[in-house]
């Protein structure tokens, strides 16, 4: 989720804007007393805003609302979402972000801050002669003058590949406005910060996942990036001696047993739930209610076998250096 | 990584000692680029009181904002649940991450799937 703070309903309170995997903008309502619970956006129509997919709440799925001109599903959801005001006429303008394919849209307000009217028309946002696009998926844009001219720029991180030791991780881009208050037209994508290439000996940079703010962290009078994101790294193995290669070479064997006897609860579990259902809809609410009951009954053998994976995992990271994933929060200070 | 930990560390008195009363204050003027392209130092983790901002959370997403209205800029940090955290800005560096409260004095939480 990314978020924006702006006083989107102009009632003289600070809102908090964000969106979310659920594929629409929610906004937290400020007041006097503090923030509201978060509610949706909503269009003129009184629907849900989106790009194209949303999350059902009721059938618990990812639905696919719109298709592509030749009539192939659209799949983007929209996980990020800023109020700017595209056309500078008063009033707060939606751009919605989307994980797949990394698009940007703008929808326009033809209300008001107070009583606002989205078309519920998603038009592309263009960086330079081509559609906004950060094919290795876009976390969240930041709107930011970034070079001091008097226009939002837009910045935006990419999450790349966010979970294997090797592939490529993500960066964080820049598209500057060279048009006008009113009148924005956002050239090509610059990077700032290049993709992470993987393969640390430490945590030495966000590798995946990269949210990007800009901020004056150190006061020295230009933008800094705050970055959040996944760290990725294996620490360089050492020397064994013969006794810790044998103690290796034993938990290693162990843990191949461990592995096999989890698969094979696993396994187990899957057959038993495919059992249960049969003959029932996946959005069927009684596919849920068996499948919860499986899963509650396989759950103590599951966690068993996988503790016992954990436990050896541990053991052999003594010796084995084993990759790592960690979130954190980082400074790029700019020269 | 206890190399990292030292550079934190070291990066955190810097930026104090550097800034000052400064710290997280203050708005940006144009900023120096070299053929266009900016330049940055090394990338340092961020604290908030002695913890690393984010740590053991799902994708967070880093905002600065002055939250609490005493001119100070705030970090507040979203996460793949929805979940939010604010550590306040002060002359001394970010507090701790606390959960940030919604009206009714529950943590905030953003609806997710």
């Amino acid at each position: 989720m990314g978020s924006q703070f702006v006083d989107f309903n102009a009632d003289g309170h600070v809102d908090y804007i964000s969106a979310t995997f659920d594929g629409s903008p929610h906004v937290s309502y400020g007041s006097k007393e503090g923030f509201g619970t978060p509610e949706r956006i909503k269009d003129a129509r009184g629907q849900r805003i989106r790009i194209s997919s949303i999350w059902n709440y009721e059938s618990k799925k990812h639905e696919n609302l719109e298709q592509t001109s030749n009539g192939k599903e659209r799949r983007e959801r929209c996980i990020s979402a800023l109020a700017f005001d595209w056309d500078s006429d008063g009033d707060y303008d939606l751009l919605l972000g989307s994980y797949e394919g990394g698009h940007l849209y703008r929808q326009m307000n033809e209300g008001t801050n107070a009583a606002p009217k989205f078309t519920g028309k998603n038009i592309p946002v263009m960086a330079g002669d081509k559609p906004f696009e950060l094919a290795a998926k876009m976390t969240a844009p930041r709107l930011v003058d970034w070079d001091g001219d008097g226009d939002m720029d837009l910045i935006a991180g990419s999450f790349g590949d966010s979970y294997g030791p090797n592939g490529t991780g993500g960066g964080v881009y820049l598209s500057r406005n060279n048009g006008s208050v009113g009148k924005p037209a956002f050239a090509a994508l610059e990077t700032l910060i290049a993709p992470s290439p993987k393969g640390h000996a430490a945590p030495t940079r966000p590798d995946a996942g990269l949210y990007v703010d800009a901020v004056d962290y150190d006061g020295d009078g230009d933008l800094d990036l705050v970055v959040g994101g996944y760290s990725m790294w294996k620490e360089a193995p050492r020397e064994l001696t013969a006794e810790e290669q044998a103690i290796v070479a034993k938990l290693k064997s162990e843990n191949a047993v461990a592995v096999m006897k989890r698969n094979a609860v696993a396994k187990k579990q899957a057959a038993a739930v495919k059992a249960a259902t049969a003959g029932l809809d996946y959005s069927n609410p009684e596919y849920q209610k068996k499948a919860s009951e499986v899963y509650k009954e396989f759950r103590p053998e599951y966690m068993g076998a996988m503790k016992q994976v954990q436990a050896i995992g541990k053991k052999l990271g003594k010796y084995v250096p084993a990759p790592q994933r960690q979130a954190f929060v980082w400074l790029y200070e700019r020269k | 990584m206890k190399v990292a930990q030292f550079l934190d560390f070291e990066w955190r008195a810097f930026a104090l000692a550097v800034a000052g009363s400064a710290l997280l204050c203050g708005s940006p003027s144009v900023a120096d680029e070299v053929d266009g392209q900016a330049k940055f130092a090394a990338p340092q983790r961020i604290k908030a009181g002695e913890a690393f901002v984010g740590a053991g959370r799902l994708y967070p997403s880093p905002v600065f904002y002055d939250v609490n209205g005493d001119g100070h800029k705030d970090i507040v940090v979203g996460d793949l649940f929805g979940r939010v955290t604010f550590a306040a800005g002060t002359e001394r560096g970010l507090t701790p991450e606390t959960p940030l409260l919604d009206s009714s004095g529950k943590a905030l939480k953003f609806q997710n799937w």
